[in-house]
């Protein structure tokens, strides 16, 4: 007890310093004057007694050191007083603190902006969930490449399986929304969930209830839950708003809750309902169902997802045997949240990331080692002198400590800034309403940034510390050449460290830019895009009810936007090129089914004249033209790809396929063109996959594309454009209105799993890899200039003696450009390892791609180059006279 | 001179302190050095300074109060007296002390060297 009142007291005493200290001169005064009286009574005279006095009472300032050594904390306020010089100290040398408090707040703030977003990819999950990982997300594997899972399968799992303590299924669909007096309608789209969602997930509606395992039931009156940001723009966040109707597709329903603000599940949408299965869902087989249905299920505890994973496919076996017909070849796929979500090669994706982030906080650390050892060399008279008049390493130490602290402090706190700052331009730049990410950063954030700030501090100091530690007394005063040989030594071993790290960064970056590059640039097939206007339209359906009244509504809208002057030639079509077109299961006449469901190819209808908009003509055969409308014959076009494929050597035109949708065949159509390839269905853009045409007016499109040849900068047509669609209806949203060539560009919502986060990779590596050669060129640069200054005697001499300018250009640059070589050799090594992780993500080029290594090299040789050449110069306009007196 | 003096123990001039306060009541620190200077004939202050941090110490510790007041001769000092816990501290130091010191004293008393006591 004693014990810790004794430290409290002691800490406390720091703070109170002054005080304590004048009333102990206040009590020393006193004591003295009693001793005197003292003597004096003995007969001593004054002058003696208070002589005898002060020699009794020994000296007042040693009285005064124990008692303050006894009294606070000595080693506390020792380190105090370091750090309080470590700011005098910095303060003088402005540069220096300037340069490495910036570099080091740059490389901190980007950690933690790096580790808040793969927090977020990998671990976090949906915001507001609880245990999100105990939640693992399911679909099925169909032979035939459709989506998602069968409604039927998952009441098998769900009744089965052990693994979880609870499951559940969410789809969605479109509908139409009006207010309880049938005004205001609009199409939306919402979600629909089995009643234990939200209770699974664990989360809370803010106001009204949860839905009830009643409202799910077939027939139950229809209710809703709105989701925050809905309730607060068309609601106006009334309070009362359970209870109120709304009407859903012309019915009324009742709106039972809001969701809190913030949580989106698992898309960004307005509403959900209860999935109230009705019956066609009860099919098994391939569920192709718009919203993109999913299950997921709570882990019981203690059980592991391998687990969960082995029984389910274990389920899906005994559902093979059980219903061979639908579910033969048919897989559980059982993913965590940010497989599911983000992609299979998300720690991948965003660990690489993190690591590069270490490596620019590495490259500043090694930079403030360099330039905190070279002020530590230049200050050894300082330190030696310190030494000689008896302070103790463990004091230098913690002066060089208080120093990196200091800086650390003050970085981290700028870093702290510039990650709050990144983070949310980061979640901006990249927000999709299909992937909902949790970028908070909260005390976990703090904690690690505290951390790394600590670290990076310790990381500074070694060099400098170690160089210190080797000072002996009065030794530091005459030049000690093997001093700066050391301490040269260590700034070698840094450099060549630093360039290590950015050629594995500047490789790294250069093979993803150029995945991303192949991608984007990939042919698509297309002529000119940059002259192609595009928009996408879609019908509100509660006004477009009947195939009929869509048609009629598109067929206007291409008399109009024909007659512009300006449009070469227009069409439409269900989608664009590069987008990936439905998918759907196909069979070819005369052609046995293939095992396990079939083919399948992605199907687009497009008006006539699309393919004179593309500039890609018939290679053989007609395209569609007025002949092809409802009622028709019913006919195709095929791609290249797809008539060599099916048809190999042999003539397409006349033969028929039809596609079979849930294993209900549609009718048979005769192909009657064969068109050249453009890219659709591969979201790499690497391959011309097989496809099938269908005529546009043979369909009852809800939406479409209209696509418009200009003969004029598309630019100038635009305004017109819009202004023709808006006066033809209004309640129609015209969207995505642009040219085709600017909808080529990265896109994530149309990548495949594998290659979704590339784009955010491929923009951000080359970033790292840019700041990284930035630090490693400065640092290479500051050491070598500090080791001329070091030098300038000795310049001096050399061109006093003779010495050409070019000698010592030529010196200066050995010097530089050793390490930076050794450097370099380590690097590519590293990279060849290092790259290999990086191959799931890459797109039409090698991890350890020649031309990209290459490429790497020359840039970081080049900054190396000027990195020298600057100090170099100044070395040769030295003034022997003037370097001869220099100290 | 100071050679002459004796080591002192840790916490041994504390105890004497306590011992001090603890018979003659509230003393300020003058008071307290000359004391122990009298009893023990002038053996184990080196000067009367380093009572301080005797003093603090024990303050800290909670052993011991001090008050600033007057004195007999109307002179401002602080004046330090013993507390509960500081007589208990004292009682069991004390006992530790005694026992110590007939140890020292029996096995000194066998001693084989014939230059020492």
């Amino acid at each position: 007890m004693s014990a810790v009142r004794q430290s409290c007291a002691r800490f406390l005493s720091i703070f109170r310093k002054q005080r304590l200290d004048r009333e102990f001169d206040d009590e020393a005064r006193a004591h003295i004057a009693f001793a005197t009286e003292d003597y004096m009574r003995r007969g001593m005279p004054l002058a003696q007694a208070q002589r005898f006095a002060r020699v009794k009472f020994g000296s007042v300032e040693a009285a005064k050191d124990a008692e303050r050594d006894s009294r606070g904390l000595p080693w506390l306020e020792g380190f105090f007083y370091d750090l309080r010089f470590a700011v005098r100290a910095l303060q003088r040398d402005r540069g220096f603190t300037f340069a490495a408090i910036a570099m080091l707040a740059l490389a901190i703030g980007l950690n933690v902006t790096v580790f808040t977003v793969m927090n977020a990819m990998l671990f976090r999950g949906f915001p507001l969930v609880k245990a999100n990982d105990r939640l693992l997300y399911m679909q099925e594997r169909f032979p035939s490449g459709l989506c998602c899972i069968s409604y039927a399968d998952f009441e098998t799992w769900r009744s089965q399986a052990r693994s979880f303590s609870g499951m559940a299924f969410v789809g969605g669909r479109p509908i139409v929304l009006a207010d309880s007096n049938g005004g205001n309608r609009t199409d939306t789209f919402a979600t629909t969930v089995t009643a234990n969602t939200f209770q699974l997930l664990g989360v809370q509606p803010v106001a009204g209830r949860d839905f009830l395992p009643a409202d799910d039931a077939p027939g139950a009156r229809p209710v809703a839950i709105l989701g925050y940001r809905f309730w607060e723009s068309r609601f106006a966040k009334r309070a009362d708003i359970a209870g109120q109707t709304i009407y859903i597709d012309n019915a009324p329903a009742t709106v039972v809750g809001v969701m809190p603000e913030g949580f989106d599940f698992t898309e960004q949408l307005n509403l959900w309902l209860p999935l109230a299965h009705p019956p066609n869902l009860n099919q098994r087989g391939p569920a192709f169902l718009p919203g993109g249905h999913l299950a997921f299920g709570r882990l019981r505890d203690g059980v592991t997802v391998e687990e969960a994973r082995t029984e389910l496919a274990a389920i899906s076996r005994r559902l093979e045997d059980t219903f061979p017909a639908a579910n033969r070849g048919v897989a559980p796929r059982v993913d965590t949240w940010s497989q599911f979500f983000v992609g299979p090669d998300a720690p991948v994706v965003y660990g690489s990331l993190w690591v590069a982030a270490w490596f620019v906080l590495l490259i500043a650390c090694a930079n403030m080692a360099n330039l905190t050892l070279a002020r530590t060399v230049g200050r050894r008279h300082e330190f030696s002198t310190k030494v000689a008049l008896g302070a103790s390493r463990w004091r230098m130490v913690s002066q060089i400590l208080g120093e990196s602290l200091t800086l650390a402090t003050v970085a981290g706190m700028l870093g702290w800034w510039i990650a709050k700052w990144s983070v949310r331009t980061w979640a901006v730049a990249t927000a999709s309403s299909f992937q909902i990410l949790d970028y908070t950063v909260d005390s976990g954030t703090l904690a690690y940034l505290v951390a790394i700030s600590v670290g990076a501090a310790a990381l500074i100091s070694v060099a400098p510390i170690g160089s210190v530690l080797q000072l002996r007394a009065g030794k530091g005063n005459t030049h000690g050449v093997t001093q700066d040989r050391h301490g040269n030594r260590i700034g070698a071993v840094l450099i060549a460290g630093q360039m290590a790290l950015a050629i594995v960064l500047l490789s790294g970056a250069g093979v993803l830019a150029r995945a991303l590059l192949n991608i984007v640039g990939a042919k698509t097939g297309v002529r000119d895009p940059q002259n192609i206007l595009i928009g996408s339209l879609r019908l509100p359906s509660w006004k477009y009810s009947t195939a009929a009244a869509r048609l009629d509504y598109f067929n206007r809208l291409e008399t109009e936007l024909e007659a512009i002057p300006g449009v070469r030639q227009e069409s439409l079509s269900s989608t664009i090129p590069v987008n990936s077109g439905s998918l759907r299961t196909l069979e070819v006449e005369g052609r046995p089914p293939a095992p396990g469901g079939g083919e399948s190819a992605p199907f687009l209808t497009v008006a006539s004249d699309y393919f004179r908009v593309m500039g890609a003509p018939a290679l053989s055969g007609r395209v569609f033209d007025g002949r092809d409308r409802s009622g028709g014959f019913p006919v195709a076009i095929v791609n290249q790809s797809f008539a060599t494929r099916f048809w190999p050597g042999g003539q397409a035109l006349g033969k028929r396929l039809r596609a079979t949708d849930r294993n209900a065949p549609g009718e048979w159509r005769t192909v009657v063109g064969v068109v050249p390839n453009i890219m659709q269905g591969d979201p790499t853009r690497q391959q011309f996959k097989p496809l099938v045409y269908l005529p546009f007016h043979q369909g009852s499109p809800q939406s479409a594309w209209f696509l418009l040849r200009t003969g004029v900068p598309p630019d100038r047509v635009a305004p017109v454009v819009r202004a023709e669609v808006q006066k033809l209806d209004r309640s129609v949203p015209l969207e995505d209105f642009g040219t085709l060539k600017a909808s080529f560009g990265f896109q994530r919502d149309r990548m495949d799993l594998e290659h979704a986060e590339l784009g955010k990779n491929a923009a951000v590596a080359p970033i790292f890899a840019g700041i990284a050669l930035l630090l490693a060129g400065i640092g290479l640069y500051a050491v070598i200039a500090h080791r001329i200054s070091q030098r300038t005697n000795e310049i001096g001499v050399r061109m006093a003696i003779g010495a050409a300018a070019q000698d010592i250009r030529g010196m200066v640059f050995r010097d530089g450009m050793i390490p930076v070589v050794m450097g370099m050799i380590l690097g590519l090594a590293a990279s060849l390892a290092v790259n290999r992780v990086l191959q799931s993500q890459l797109v039409g080029v090698s991890p350890h791609d020649p031309a990209t290594l290459a490429g790497a090299t020359a840039i970081l040789v080049l900054v190396a180059l000027l990195a020298c050449h600057i100090p170099a110069r100044r070395a040769t306009k030295v003034d022997p006279a003037v370097a001869l007196r220099h100290d | 001179m100071p050679d002459s003096k004796l080591d002192l123990l840790q916490g041994t001039l504390d105890l004497m302190v306590l011992q001090t306060l603890d018979v003659l009541g509230p003393l300020h620190g003058y008071g307290i050095a000359r004391r122990i200077e009298q009893l023990s004939e002038n053996e184990v202050l080196l000067n009367q300074g380093t009572i301080y941090a005797s003093l603090v110490r024990l303050q800290q510790r909670g052993w011991i109060a001090a008050q600033w007041g007057v004195s007999d001769n109307n002179r401002k000092a602080k004046f330090y007296s013993i507390t509960r816990a500081g007589k208990r501290r004292m009682k069991d130091d004390r006992t530790q002390w005694e026992r110590l010191a007939a140890a020292m004293g029996r096995i000194l008393a066998v001693s084989s060297d014939p230059g020492k006591p």
